[in-house]
């Protein structure tokens, strides 16, 4: 025992001598650690309290995640509250992929066993048995689907869009089923979950409850991938974006910006794989665009275009009706036209080639460029009157059928039709019967420069100023012109020919509709709206110029036109007579190169209170026809003008109803 | 020290081992042990309700001849109402079967009526529950409608050898497919987070935008029968308000389910003949 205490006296003795309580070095490295540690200290402090905001902002940008949803349009109405274009329900059967983590991992896990269990014959490779998978769940919930709406539905593997399940898009729907019909739609609602992956999901169509009737007033939208929140923060993080739409042409353009609804969304939590893991962060719903109540009456819009079409058999063509105080538009329609509703949400390339190969693009009204013929003797006329060349009483003119102008003949219409020459004639009865050598005569001694300025004050050679697209192609044309632009010279029987509305003159049917209100008005410049303003105060411009005696004389020849000129079918044929009604016509058919024709006819009525003026240009195929105006344009004015004359007549107050074409 | 230490970590290691124990247990013994653990409960919950029926019966023996009297001429009374209504009922019927086979519309749907009481009533914020008399025994299948008097009840949730768990139509796990009386366009009906005892409400969405509801002007909400779960025209309750939606759409809204829900004693289940 003794010597056991020695020896651990010896050794503890030994163990003092090599370890001294205070060792100069040690205290250094005390000092080296101790400031290390405050670095570390230092640092996470300066990390903690000044770069605070910094680390939480890439917390936040690296795991939140926005989604947008578009807002609806606003709608379109007519004059009537009626709705011309608005949104309509698209009910479809969803599947959020963000819920769906483990059980693609089990599928996968489970692909992967099956493989091993038959000795990896054919093993694809990771990401082939990840898009296996991924077919086989979501296969399996759209089998569930198919069960309860009686739906033989399969995922296409070919155009299965794996893209959905990568991280940018996994919190997007995955669109099962588009177009649930309202059975399905309520089956659905009753056995699926509540808390199922498998949702029934809404979002809005632009319909259009009247097909193909003004489809080129209203527009056509298309898919717009790019929507914005104006309002909605945190415009910096990951955001992923439902398709909206924006209007392509059309008022659906025009008033993009009004009609454009607010995008909604909400702002939410996701893992490192892109799976949301918490519910929203911050949400903002959608708001629909502004309302728009147009000026078209869809009652005459239908019952024009449904007249046209009676009359010209598949032919192209415009009617304009205009509203003469205010230049509202009553109706515009261009034809030939296309179902809107084929367009929406989208048009496929075989629908979009067949409307291109009829000429259906083409908005006729706006863009349409047609010599106006005859109806253009109104513009001759009021220059004449107002330049002192035309004396109202003077029938001294001898229409003998045809007229040498330099070395080329030039005939009056009727001659040309095989009818009996005009004779001596009259302004008023020359408008009336629209005869060519009359205002040959007149067109020679008024001159192109007069006639010109004339039609410049009308503003026939500019835009009109209503809120749509259009050309800016039309012509009227005088010797300047020519020399300006042709390099050509101007001779005599261009003269002529502009007198009746040939040669280079070119307008569209939108500006003959106001020409026409413009003169009904005994003004010279209507300018055209398609926004309906109850309060709207009547339209003032520059006066025509026009003695109330040259004024009887002009509209008196107008309204003989439609007694016993080249109109007379509405007043002889008892199916177009419109009891009460006195209207102010004038016929015209342009001929166009060798095959092709313009049927013309511009009115306004009532005669002694213009309140409603129409213009029509139908274009023909029948080479050398002259009467085109009156046989075929002037109904189609007369469905309109007693359409209007209908609603005028009953009595005010609910009950006119439209039945919708779809 | 350490075999102390050890014993004070017995019960977590005990604890530990039972859980791991219990993980390793096959899904199909603990789906048994589940089950099991309801058809045990079942009885005490049975035999709580039929002592309440005895408490019940013993009260009502305590009334006096004249109360029983006059509780007899009221019960006559009632009972010559309704044979009158039975009557009326039995014409209508035919009346339909007439019209029906006139119009060559298809039958519809036949359910065999079960009437249940009702064993015990769970009510939270979480979910809206009834537990009922009858279950496999009567051949009651699991999403059978449920109803009463005042219209849907709601749909069986679960079924165990004598009773069934009965969802009720305030609980917001139940959605059904419903349209306002006078209306074929359906919307979605889904109960609403009812506070225990509060008055139950429900909401609607997919609400069309030219209806139009509030309080005072209330609207019926039924069931369309287009869902395939309940036949159509059981009243669900009153839309009090409809509000339009964000999305521009549609319209949502609110509506007050029947009162007498929270204090039903008899339900009736209506159990498809031909199930689908």
């Amino acid at each position: 025992m003794a010597t056991s205490d020695i020896n651990l006296a010896d050794r503890s003795g030994s163990l003092v001598e090599s370890h001294r309580s205070f060792q100069p070095r040690v205290v250094f490295f005390h000092f080296v650690i101790v400031l290390l540690l405050l670095v570390l200290a230092g640092g996470l402090a300066y990390q903690q309290l000044f770069r605070n905001d910094v680390h939480q902002d890439r917390q936040r940008m690296q795991s939140w995640r926005r989604t947008l949803v578009p807002g609806p349009r606003g709608d379109l109405l007519d004059r009537e509250g009626r709705v011309l274009a608005g949104n309509g329900q698209r009910l479809s059967v969803v599947l959020y992929l963000d819920e769906l983590q483990g059980e693609l991992r089990r599928e996968y896990l489970q692909i992967r066993k099956n493989y091993r269990d038959s000795g990896d014959k054919g093993l694809p490779n990771a990401g082939e048995i990840e898009q296996i998978a991924r077919v086989s769940v979501v296969q399996r919930y759209l089998d569930r689907v198919n069960a309860i709406i009686n739906r033989e539905e399969k995922i296409n593997r070919q155009d299965f869009d794996s893209r959905h399940f990568t991280n940018s898009m996994l919190q997007l729907p995955y669109l099962l089923i588009d177009d649930l019909e309202p059975e399905e739609f309520a089956r659905l609602i009753e056995r699926l979950p509540v808390n199922s992956p498998l949702q029934v999901y809404t979002s809005s169509r632009r319909e259009y409850p009247y097909g193909v009737s003004a489809a080129h007033v209203l527009g056509m939208v298309m898919p717009d991938p790019d929507i914005a929140a104006k309002d909605f923060q945190e415009q910096d993080l990951t955001t992923f974006k439902m398709k909206g739409t924006v209007g392509r042409d059309g008022l659906e353009k025009q008033f993009e910006s009004t009609l454009e609804g607010e995008a909604g969304g909400s702002i939410f939590q996701v893992d490192r794989l892109g799976y949301k893991v918490k519910s929203s962060i911050k949400q903002q719903m959608p708001r629909q665009g502004k309302t728009i109540t147009t000026s078209i009456d869809i009652d005459l819009q239908l019952a024009a275009e449904k007249k046209f079409a009676e009359m010209t058999d598949g032919k192209s063509g415009a009617v304009v009706a205009i509203q003469v105080n205010t230049g509202e538009v009553l109706a515009l329609a261009s034809l030939p036209n296309y179902n809107l509703n084929e367009t929406s949400p989208r048009i496929s390339t075989e629908k979009y080639a067949e409307i291109e190969a009829q000429g259906g693009w083409l908005d006729r009204t706006t863009h349409g460029l047609y010599p106006p013929g005859s109806t253009f003797k109104i513009l001759v006329t009021i220059a004449g009157l107002r330049a002192g060349m035309i004396d109202p009483a003077d029938d001294s003119i001898n229409c003998t059928g045809v007229m040498q102008i330099g070395n080329r003949p030039f005939y009056c219409d009727r001659t040309a039709a095989g009818f009996a020459q005009h004779g001596h004639i009259a302004l008023r009865e020359a408008i009336a019967r629209s005869c060519d050598y009359y205002f040959y005569t007149q067109g020679l001694k008024i001159s192109p420069e007069t006639i010109a300025a004339e039609a410049r004050r009308f503003h026939l050679d500019q835009r009109t100023g209503i809120q749509l697209t259009e050309t800016k192609g039309m012509i009227i044309p005088d010797p300047a012109w020519r020399e300006r632009v042709r390099h050509e010279k101007w001779f005599p029987g261009d003269t002529a020919n502009m007198s009746i509305g040939q040669g280079d003159v070119l307008v569209t049917p939108l500006e003959m509709a106001c020409f026409a209100a413009s003169v009904a008005r005994g003004e010279v410049y209507t300018k055209p709206t398609l926004l309906h303003d109850p309060s709207a105060a009547p339209q003032h411009t520059e006066s025509i110029g026009l003695t109330p005696a040259q004024r009887a004389v002009l509209l008196g020849g107008m309204e003989d036109c439609t007694i016993y000129g080249t109109a007379d079918v509405l007043t002889k044929l008892k199916e177009l007579r419109i009891p009460g009604l006195r209207i102010a016509g004038k016929t015209g058919t342009a001929q166009i190169g060798e095959k092709k024709t313009i049927a013309w006819f511009i009115c306004f009525a009532p005669l002694e209170n213009p309140e409603i003026a129409v213009a029509v240009a139908i274009e023909g195929d029948t080479p050398g026809e002259t009467v085109g105006g009156g046989r075929y344009a002037a109904p189609v004015a007369q469905a309109v003008l007693k359409e209007w004359w209908d609603k005028k007549s009953r009595p005010a107050g609910p009950g006119v109803s439209v039945k919708a074409v779809k | 020290m350490q075999p102390k230490r050890f014993d004070q970590a017995r019960p977590f290691l005990t604890l530990g081992l039972l859980f791991l124990g219990w993980l390793a247990v096959p899904v199909a013994v603990k789906s048994f042990l589940r089950a099991s653990f309801f058809e045990f409960q079942a009885p005490l919950a049975l035999a709580a309700s039929h002592v309440r029926d005895l408490q019940e019966y013993w009260s009502l023996r305590l009334h006096s001849n004249d109360e029983l009297i006059q509780a007899g001429r009221d019960l006559g009374r009632l009972t010559a109402s309704y044979e009158d209504n039975v009557q009326e009922n039995a014409a209508l019927h035919d009346e339909i079967t007439r019209l029906e086979a006139l119009l060559h519309l298809p039958s519809f749907a036949d359910f065999r009526l079960e009437h249940a009481r009702v064993v015990q009533r769970d009510f939270s914020g979480w979910w809206q529950q009834l537990v009922i008399r009858k279950g496999r025994n009567f051949g009651i299948p699991v999403g059978a409608p449920v109803i009463f008097a005042g219209g849907v009840v709601g749909r069986v949730k679960e079924v165990h050898a004598y009773t069934a768990v009965v969802e009720l139509v305030s609980d917001p796990g139940v959605r059904l497919a419903a349209v306002i009386e006078g209306d074929d366009r359906p919307v979605s009906f889904q109960g609403g987070n009812n506070p225990t005892f509060g008055p139950a409400q429900g909401i609607i969405e997919f609400v069309p935008l030219n209806v139009y509801a509030s309080s005072t002007i209330p609207k019926t909400l039924i069931t369309s029968g287009l869902g395939g779960v309940f036949p159509p025209g059981l009243v669900i309750g009153q839309i009090t308000s409809v509000e339009p939606g964000a999305d521009g759409l549609f319209k949502t809204g609110e509506v007050r389910l029947d009162p007498r829900l929270s204090s039903l004693t008899e339900v009736t289940v209506l159990v498809p003949v031909n199930p689908e």
